[in-house]
């Protein structure tokens, strides 16, 4: 049993980590909180219920195609939309509500498209678990599980190895002088929009097939992955994953063994807790000067 | 009046402020000068509360005032400049100048909300005192403008006045000379006269060494946190150590 | 224009205005739009509500994305009182707006030390754990899902039961909030909050007791903004959590930024073309958040500053003036 609900809060806990590893690119790249990541695993979540539901694309083509679409969305999100009102130089409350906004749009466009019931992902593999540690896990999940660490690992080597991913580092650190160094600062920052989005499309599409897919699934999940990335130090890459496994866990096992009521509740006490007594999280990242 | 001893700030591993002591007499203006980096500024963020004590004490008027807040340390009767225009840009200079005069007002939150008499007569008070204030920098005609849209030299001198509106008995000055042309230095050095004349002590930062050594009675030297001289203006002008820290740091 | 007769107008303008607010139900009973009376009522509360949040951000420049929290604390604070303590409507009210001012006041107090962001995060979190709160509260006290329902207010025994009757008791309440708020905005204590906004640390320098006077902004604008819940309550007479989720808090801060931030006029106006947009927008059905969440994006690209404000600046470039200090 309490193997099980490890296992749970695994699950969640990774995609909290996806959500969160978007939060901290995107507040290093723009100096912005995006309440949209959310909307982000939604819409991910829809694309791979179309592409691997309806249009019978086998899982795994899917999954790279809607980690692509959502890519792009995300790099024009900030090109066309964001960059424009960050330029006017305004005050920073009307981008948060422009992220919100595009919340909104997502959801109530994707209750237009998709309709507002819940859609479930036909079933992904013959065998239904896998015996593993003395039990048998869902497969969704272990492949929930799997894949996000992979996507981790995977984001991780980027970040640290290629010329992209430095380039995005050194306009994380200082824009200026990242320019000065003949690195197109306003493309890398719409990349790393993009991959923030395909981070969260990645969760989606990994956890539409363990919960069903709704139009509200992501906007509670990117409130919660908020305080993943708090707990872990915001900005900070191995903190939104940490952070992510580690709200995993106290919201998993609160709702087995507590209450299952307040499960939800955990994640904003804890996100509150973090904030008042130790806001720059577990890996002591400081925070943006304005 | 402000008695400092043995000072020392350490960010971390950098020791910006060394074991430095000064006093800085009533009714005269005193002088911090040093090459850029000195920790001049770091100085007075430590007088006024801005950065928390690490070694050493700090006594205005009898009194131990490190470790307290700006705002307590504002109330004890010290008042500021910054080095970077510190003015708030979207209030009119009235309104400026009124904040500055916040710790001798008295409304309370319900006063306030109630327009009560006292209050009424209070605040009335305080807008012509406000008025007066500007009238001791010639500003008095621009009063309705916005503080930001004055000149770089007039927002010098507004700042000081919202230093002074607080009827502090000392005030720190971190270079109110920076930016100004050689007609507005001239105003500030009668400016400054007219402060002492009001009772109220100056320490100030300055790299203008004309002005410096114009006004001020007592100099100390800064370089590299540390005190390296201090005396009187001739005194300090001609002193080796003074002269090889701003020439041996170009 | 002689000094005089500007005086002259703006005295005719502000009587003009409040004839025209006193026989307003009138003027919709006759063009049988019995509806246009309960939309105002509901504007009056929510320009009491938005008011509490200018002097937070407006003023004080302290982001509050939690403020549903208070209009629910204020809304289920009454209700619950009135039901199970026999307590009288309009008193009820004043004590849970009480209420939410010292949970605020107790909130704001570590949230005071926190940045921009983070300050968004902790009132995000903090509304959502008054929501969840009342969606699964204790012994089930607010009704959950199921909703609550209650009464209209009434003074000494004469029942508020119909809307007209409930807009005067509104417009009263709105014209005196709205006094005190500027009293405040025009006092030391005013000035204090404008000051933090502008540079907190320069403010810190000049004797502002910076936290303090953040406690006091978010008890103002808690205390406004649950007393404004609790009118809700007692206007509709049932209240269900969903009317308390963040997106009500997100439509507070809309409404508020439509309109621009300190400034009287702005406020009202951001209230009721969220209102009247809300409306016309209904008809729209399906495509009703859509659209909502289009606008929002609109007119955060080409109005930043609020639409008040904008046409403001639009005529008095017309008349060559300068730009006002504040609304």
């Amino acid at each position: 049993m309490l193997i099980q609900v490890f296992i749970s809060s695994l699950v969640i806990g990774s995609i909290y980590g996806l959500i969160a590893l978007g939060y901290s690119l995107i507040y290093k790249a723009s100096g912005v909180m995006s309440f949209a990541q959310g909307d982000m695993l939604t819409l991910g979540a829809f694309l791979g219920y179309t592409f691997y539901g309806l249009l019978g694309i086998p899982f795994f083509m899917s999954l790279i195609l809607v980690m692509v679409v959502m890519f792009s969305f995300g790099f024009l999100l900030e090109r066309g939309v964001i960059n424009h009102i960050i330029k006017k130089n305004i005050l920073q409350i009307y981008t948060i509500l422009a992220t919100i906004a595009v919340s909104y749009l997502i959801q109530n466009g994707s209750l237009m498209i998709w309709g507002g019931d819940t859609k479930y992902f036909p079933s992904l593999f013959q065998i239904k678990q896998i015996p593993m540690f003395s039990i048998k896990i869902q497969t969704e999940a272990f492949l929930c599980i799997s894949v996000s660490l992979i996507g981790m690992f995977i984001l991780h080597l980027f970040i640290k190895r290629t010329k992209l991913g430095t380039a995005m580092r050194a306009v994380a650190l200082d824009r200026t002088a990242a320019k000065a160094c003949g690195i197109n600062v306003p493309m890398t920052i719409g990349i790393t929009w993009g991959l923030s989005s395909s981070m969260a499309a990645l969760a989606g599409i990994l956890i539409g097939p363990v919960y069903g897919v709704y139009t509200t699934l992501g906007a509670t999940i990117g409130r919660k992955g908020f305080a993943s990335a708090v707990i872990g130090g915001y900005g900070n890459m191995v903190g939104a994953v940490v952070g992510g496994i580690l709200l995993g866990i106290m919201e998993t096992f609160t709702a087995a063994y507590v209450s299952s009521a307040y499960k939800d509740l955990i994640a904003y006490l804890a996100l509150l807790l973090f904030l008042f007594i130790k806001p720059t999280g577990i890996f002591n990242e400081k925070a943006l000067v304005d | 009046m402000l008695r400092v001893e043995n000072v020392t700030l350490n960010f971390e591993g950098l020791i910006a402020v060394n074991n430095v002591s000064l006093t800085v007499q009533a009714n005269k203006i005193s002088g911090l000068i040093g090459p850029n980096g000195a920790g001049k500024t770091t100085f007075f963020n430590r007088i006024s509360g801005v950065y928390t004590p690490d070694k050493g004490s700090i006594t205005f008027d009898g009194h131990r005032i490190d470790g307290k807040k700006p705002y307590q340390i504002n109330k004890l009767g010290i008042a500021r400049t910054y080095q970077v225009i510190n003015l708030f840009k979207n209030m009119n200079l009235l309104e400026n100048v009124m904040v500055g005069m916040h710790s001798n007002l008295h409304s309370n939150f319900f006063s306030s909300m109630f327009k009560t008499k006292v209050q009424r007569a209070e605040e009335k008070e305080a807008l012509e005192r406000a008025y007066d204030w500007l009238k001791f920098v010639n500003l008095e005609h621009k009063a309705k403008n916005l503080a930001g849209s004055l000149s770089y030299g007039e927002q010098r001198l507004l700042e000081i006045v919202r230093g002074l509106a607080s009827n502090p008995k000392l005030i720190l000055l971190d270079e109110p000379a920076a930016g100004m042309n050689s007609k507005e230095k001239e105003m500030l050095h009668d400016l400054l006269n007219k402060i002492l004349e009001k009772k109220i002590s100056i320490l100030m930062i300055e790299h203008d060494m004309k002005l410096m050594m114009g006004v001020a009675e007592y100099i100390y030297v800064l370089n590299y946190g540390q005190k390296i001289a201090e005396g009187k203006p001739s005194e300090i002008q001609n002193n080796p150590k003074v002269i090889e820290a701003y020439l041996g740091g170009e | 224009m002689k000094l005089l007769d500007k005086f002259k107008m703006e005295y005719i303008g502000k009587v003009g205005i409040a004839v025209f607010l006193l026989v307003l139900p009138l003027i919709f009973h006759a063009f049988n739009y019995d509806y246009g009376i309960l939309i105002c009522c509901f504007g009056a509360l929510y320009v009491i509500a938005v008011s509490g949040l200018d002097v937070l951000f407006g003023y004080c420049g302290q982001i509050s994305m939690g403020q549903a929290a208070f209009f629910a604390i204020g809304a289920y604070g009454s209700v619950i009182m009135h039901k199970y303590l026999g307590i009288p409507v309009l008193v009820s009210m004043i004590i849970s707006s009480i209420l939410a001012t010292i949970i605020g006041c107790i909130i704001a107090y570590p949230a005071s030390k926190l940045v921009f962001h983070f300050l968004s995060l902790a009132t995000t979190a903090f509304g959502e754990v008054v929501y969840q709160l009342i969606c699964q509260s204790p012994k089930g006290i607010t009704g959950n899902f199921t909703g609550f329902f209650t009464d209209y207010p009434s003074i000494f025994g004469y029942k508020l039961n119909t809307n007209i009757k409930f807009y005067y008791y509104a417009l009263i309440m709105v014209v005196i909030f709205l006094i005190l708020k500027s009293n405040i905005i025009k006092s030391r204590i005013g000035r204090a909050f404008i000051a933090i906004r502008e540079n907190s640390h320069a403010a810190n320098g000049m004797g502002i007791n910076v936290t303090k006077f953040k406690v006091m902004a978010f008890g103002i604008s808690a205390f406004y903004t649950a007393y404004a819940g609790g009118m809700y309550a007692h206007l509709t007479r049932f209240i269900s959590p969903e009317t308390f989720a963040n997106k009500q808090s997100v439509m507070f801060l809309t409404m508020l930024l439509f309109g621009g931030t300190a400034s009287l006029g702005g406020t009202v106006s951001g209230v009721f073309v969220v209102l009247i947009l809300n409306e016309i927008l209904r008809s729209a059905g399906r495509y009703q958040l859509f659209a909502y969440g289009g606008l929002l994006l609109l007119v955060v690209v080409i109005f930043p500053g609020g639409f008040y404000r904008f046409i403001k600046d639009f005529i008095n470039k017309q008349k060559g003036g300068t730009k006002d200090a504040e609304g």
